[in-house]
């Protein structure tokens, strides 16, 4: 009896271990990689017509860029600097984060899938983190580092070590703003399934938004970017340092640096609103 | 449910159905009921003389409009999404224009309304994807489709007709009120202009279905067919105009646009409402219209024809 006892707390210290979690993350995903990669054809395919896709999209707006010169004072290869960082980010966070999707999250929730993974004796959050991962996101990631290498090469950028070792700071920063977005979208989903469409305008919308300069939209929708969801912090001001523009709204300089802070904040802010929203749900009963 | 029962208690062949359950009968596909009962209706329906086929599509196109209308939570979402997505592009073309008046024969205020005008036929055409007879393929419905008193083309047809009425008066009118509303729009004036458009609307909306239906038909031959499905709509996001005018592009590439069945989907039908196509180019792009809907419609009949042989459905 009491053997058993110990037992069962040895077990559970080990599951609370970090190590033992992040194993297990792998595992979950390691699972998934390993069905999705049986499909090789499709898999390479898809990559390839996504790929054209995008392609299409970008050679739209060379050729409109063409016609009228620049776009609010910005130059296709400046334009590309914003596009690039927005969509490569968007896709690094959209394999990372596919299980708090709130579209797909939404329904696990509604039908019950969730329920079953509250009860396995494993952190939550890590079981949703690795619940879902498409490998097929690399298509995407690709895309974004195909058009970051277009603005290299367009936008003459004088490189600087301090710029160097920012970047990635940047990328990060955004990849923890939009998963922010996903886990807020998702915790949503415990109380109402139309929070859902209102969160995919803020990510689509926002990441859609976030290609182009943020000076070319009315003053509303740029303050609420700015003070109400800080997403002008995440790629506009760290773009004008790289490109040694000057800011147009005439703001510190200083803000240009705060990207990875904000996109911490962003997902510190979510993870404490899904905590609270785990202690509070409700299964629907299905 | 009343109905349901009514419908598996009476025998086969008592011949005292009336018109409007045989109809019912037909529609199922609407309505939730067993696989049992679709067997039966379809086995019944072999043995009576033919409802016209005019009746049921009407009936089909009038039960997808009346389901269509019941998505409302998901209508005023798109809807949100279509206006948030309109106003990012109106400020990409006040950017672009800065100062300038008139840009390949648009000026700003044309540019505005293009972008109003394909927010509003986003959900009318399914731009982003249709992928409803793909899932009926994978799920086994398609062969009780198949097997209906109506062609196969003309089933879906009726469906999406239902649907792409209620995309285009809840999704689409509505999209062009609020940008009537905040901006300064162009209008067409004049009683011919309105004809052209009317029907250079029905003539994009029949293309963009026929369209819909080849590129589904891919799931007659793979499992994937989602990833046909994806490039396929994807390119005709560019080649359609739908992202940028294609005026703006270099003649070259709007030729090579032309080429192709995808401008007379979106194109061709902003560029009348504009008035930016007049006279012999406004007939010349109806007929330009109806051609690639007779090609794209042949083709449709074709791959149909391969992909039944081809067809195993899996189960039931």
């Amino acid at each position: 009896m009491k053997g058993a006892q110990r037992q069962h707390e040895q077990a559970e210290g080990i599951v609370k271990q970090p190590l033992f979690l992040w194993g297990m993350y792998w595992r979950l995903i390691g699972v998934q990689v390993r069905a999705q990669l049986q499909y090789r054809t499709a898999f390479v395919l898809e990559i390839l017509s996504s790929g054209i896709t995008l392609f299409l999209f970008f050679l739209s707006m060379a050729f409109v860029l063409q016609r009228f010169g620049d776009l609010g004072g910005w130059t296709l290869g400046e334009l590309a600097f914003l596009w690039g960082t927005v969509e490569f980010a968007f896709g690094l966070m959209d394999m990372i984060f596919s299980g708090f999707d709130p579209s797909n999250f939404g329904k696990q929730v509604r039908q019950g899938f969730f329920d079953q993974l509250l009860l396995r004796p494993v952190n939550i959050t890590v079981q949703v983190l690795g619940s879902e991962f498409f490998l097929r996101r690399l298509g995407r990631i690709a895309q974004g580092a195909l058009i970051f290498a277009f603005a290299l090469s367009l936008a003459d950028i004088h490189w600087t070590v301090g710029k160097l070792l920012y970047l990635p700071l940047v990328i990060g920063g955004l990849v923890c703003f939009f998963g922010g977005l996903f886990i807020i979208g998702a915790t949503g989903s415990f109380w109402t399934v139309d929070s859902i469409e209102a969160m995919n305008i803020l990510t689509y919308g926002g990441s859609e938004m976030m290609a182009y300069p943020m000076h070319i939209y009315p003053d509303w929708l740029r303050r609420t970017f700015t003070y109400i969801v800080p997403a002008i912090f995440l790629n506009y001001y760290p773009a004008l340092y790289f490109l040694e523009k000057s800011d147009p709204l005439g703001l510190s300089q200083i803000l240009s640096f705060i990207s990875p802070l904000v996109g911490m904040g962003m997902l510190g802010v979510a993870l404490a609103f899904w905590r609270f929203g785990i202690k509070h749900y409700q299964s629907t009963g299905t | 449910m009343l109905y349901n029962r009514q419908f598996a208690l009476r025998p086969i062949d008592d011949g005292r159905w009336t018109i409007e359950e045989r109809v019912q009968s037909i529609v199922y596909r609407l309505r939730s009921v067993s696989y049992y009962h679709k067997e039966f209706a379809v086995n019944l329906q072999a043995a009576l003389p033919p409802i016209p086929e005019v009746r049921l599509f009407w009936e089909l196109a009038r039960r997808s409009f009346q389901r269509q209308m019941t998505y409302r939570a998901a209508t005023l979402a798109g809807l949100a999404t279509n206006l948030f997505f309109g106003l990012l592009r109106v400020a990409v073309m006040v950017a672009l224009y800065g100062e300038r008046t008139t840009v390949a024969g648009m000026n700003l205020q044309a540019a505005i309304t293009y972008t109003g005008l394909g927010q509003a036929v986003i959900a009318f055409l399914s731009i982003f994807g249709w992928y409803d007879l793909m899932r009926s393929v994978s799920s086994g419905e398609v062969a009780a489709d198949l097997l209906k008193p109506l062609g196969y083309f003309r089933f879906w047809l009726a469906l999406d007709l239902g649907r792409a009425l209620v995309a285009f008066l809840l999704r689409g009118v509505t999209v062009m009120l609020f940008y009537a509303f905040f901006f300064d729009i162009i209008t067409p004036v004049t009683l011919w202009q309105w004809t052209a458009l009317t029907i250079a609307l029905v003539l994009s909306w029949v293309l963009s279905f026929a369209w819909r239906f080849l590129v589904n038909l891919a799931a007659f031959w793979t499992p994937n067919a989602i990833g046909v499905g994806r490039f396929a709509f994807g390119i005709a996001w560019v080649l359609s105009g739908f992202y940028m005018p294609l005026r703006f592009f270099p003649t070259w590439f709007q030729s090579f646009c032309h080429f192709t069945p995808f401008p007379s989907m979106v194109n061709t039908t902003i560029e009348i409402y504009l008035g930016l196509l007049m006279g012999p180019a406004l007939i010349q792009a109806l007929f330009v219209q109806l051609f690639w809907i007779a090609v794209t419609i042949l083709a449709c009949q074709r791959v149909l024809r391969a992909g039944v042989h081809r067809l195993v459905i899996q189960g039931g």
